[in-house]
């Protein structure tokens, strides 16, 4: 199941250069360049002609040209050259994409252009925003887009896929969680009142002492979750909106399918405190990719089993009613989106 | 706190907040208290489909919708107004002193 008519990050930034970027997104082999003014293109990586990946050429000047027989493709993805003839068919051209940079991704709509509105892509300032420290990074999944967005709508694993990071058990028995929901929009708001700091909030953080933690996962279709989090001494008034002498930082996750059974995770970790020292991003950084590659490894193994036995019988605890909600919400959007490609189609 | 006559105080009146149900129990029963209006009511806590707790569901328009499938219930008499439950809810006797809130099953 994948949602078209969405922006979805197709690479970071600096992955996009003058040789072409082969990138498979929702089932479709895309290439990306940029053109000598440094602005970014998406072609459909299939020569028109005979379908090698055009990503196998190389860039000439503009155009990007085909390994095979040398067809050069225009900014607009129309043939322009073919060596050896000299008229064009008009048929001769691959399909583009409209994308656009921002927070130091490449963002790709994958949906009907008429509809790609930059306006729409997800906020995800804090990555390049200077009152934030910074960094982010990439992992590929082996799993089911849906998996990951399942994990970060349920934090109560971290108490037992992350125990030497960022989960301590405190965080599974003793949160207070309240789930709210609008149409498009699910948010899980957990409190872990006066419990000990988890290991990396003490590396961090510097926390002697019990801490009230926060996490607030801010869930946006297709696969987009925002998550706020951090501690501050208890009693020192954090659930009351005080967030003094303690950690606040953004978890942020953008995860764009590859195919129904692979997925590209794009993740980034930002601090609101002391944000130009970059020994201390990289140190947030390390602690929670440590976390990540935890969670990679479920993904591919819950993969797994369910590549064994198809829409297997499961049960729902507590705990998923951020998961459950979030799930429904993508149900909906797709039968919408399916139900308006149908009634284009009967025009 | 139970009287002779079955009531039990299950929460202070001030504890709950409107349109969002609050967990309690009636002896070892979890129930769910819920203020509507300038009424209170209480009704058993796990859905009657599978075990799910309706405390942590979403009210909206008078009903309890179960936070994991989705069943509603109306608050005021625990039908069950969508599946995949089938059946009502229990619905408890409610009585408020001040602040107190004393629930007894009928």
């Amino acid at each position: 199941m994948f949602l078209r008519n969405y922006w979805y990050v197709a690479a970071s930034e600096s992955d996009i250069g003058r040789k072409p970027f082969a990138r498979t997104i929702l089932g479709e082999p895309i290439v990306l360049f940029r053109t000598e003014d440094g602005t970014p293109v998406a072609f459909e990586d299939r020569c028109a002609h005979r379908h090698l990946p055009l990503s196998m050429g190389k860039v000439v000047g503009d155009r990007l040209q085909c390994h095979y027989h040398g067809l050069q493709y225009d900014r607009a993805g129309q043939c322009v050259r073919i060596p050896g003839q000299e008229l064009i068919p008009p048929s001769a051209k691959v399909k583009t994409y409209p994308v656009v940079e921002r927070y130091r991704w490449l963002w790709i709509w994958m949906g009907d252009p008429a509809l790609a509105d930059p306006a729409r892509i997800t906020d995800f300032h804090w990555l390049d925003d200077p009152g934030w420290g910074a960094k982010s990074s990439y992992l590929y999944v082996k799993a089911n887009w849906q998996l990951v967005v399942d994990n970060l709508l349920d934090l109560t694993h971290l108490a037992f896929v992350h125990e030497t990071t960022i989960g301590n058990a405190a965080l599974a028995e003793h949160a207070i969680v309240k789930v709210t929901r609008a149409p498009n929009n699910v948010v899980v708001t957990r409190w872990i009142i006066d419990q000990p700091a988890p290991p990396t909030f003490v590396k961090v953080g510097g926390f002697t002492g019990n801490v009230d933690r926060w996490q607030i996962v801010d869930f946006v279709p297709p696969a987009f979750l925002r998550l706020d989090v951090g501690a501050t001494p208890t009693g020192t008034g954090a659930p009351e909106g005080k967030r003094v002498g303690g950690i606040n930082m953004r978890n942020l996750n953008a995860i764009t399918p590859e195919t129904e059974k692979t997925s590209h995770y794009f993740w980034g970790q930002a601090h609101d405190f002391d944000v130009k020292n970059t020994a201390l991003t990289q140190k947030i950084f390390e602690q929670i990719e440590t976390a990540f590659h935890e969670d990679v490894a479920v993904f591919s193994a819950q993969q797994r089993n369910l590549d064994l036995i198809p829409n297997p019988p499961q049960v729902d605890i507590n705990a998923d009613t951020g998961v459950i909600q979030a799930r429904r919400i993508l149900d909906r959007l797709y039968d919408e989106e399916q139900a308006a490609l149908h009634a284009t189609a009967a025009e | 706190m139970q009287g002779s006559d079955g009531w039990h105080r299950v929460a202070a009146l001030a504890e709950l907040i409107a349109d969002a149900p609050f967990p309690a129990k009636l002896g070892g029963t979890p129930i769910a208290l819920y203020r509507v209006g300038d009424r209170v009511y209480a009704l058993d806590d796990v859905c009657t489909h599978e075990l799910a707790l309706l405390s942590q569901g979403f009210v909206e328009g008078g009903a309890v919708e179960c936070p994991l499938h989705g069943a509603r219930f109306d608050i005021a008499t625990g039908r069950c107004l969508a599946p995949p439950a089938t059946e009502n809810l229990r619905v408890y006797e409610v009585r408020v002193e001040g602040d107190e809130i004393f629930v007894r099953a009928s």
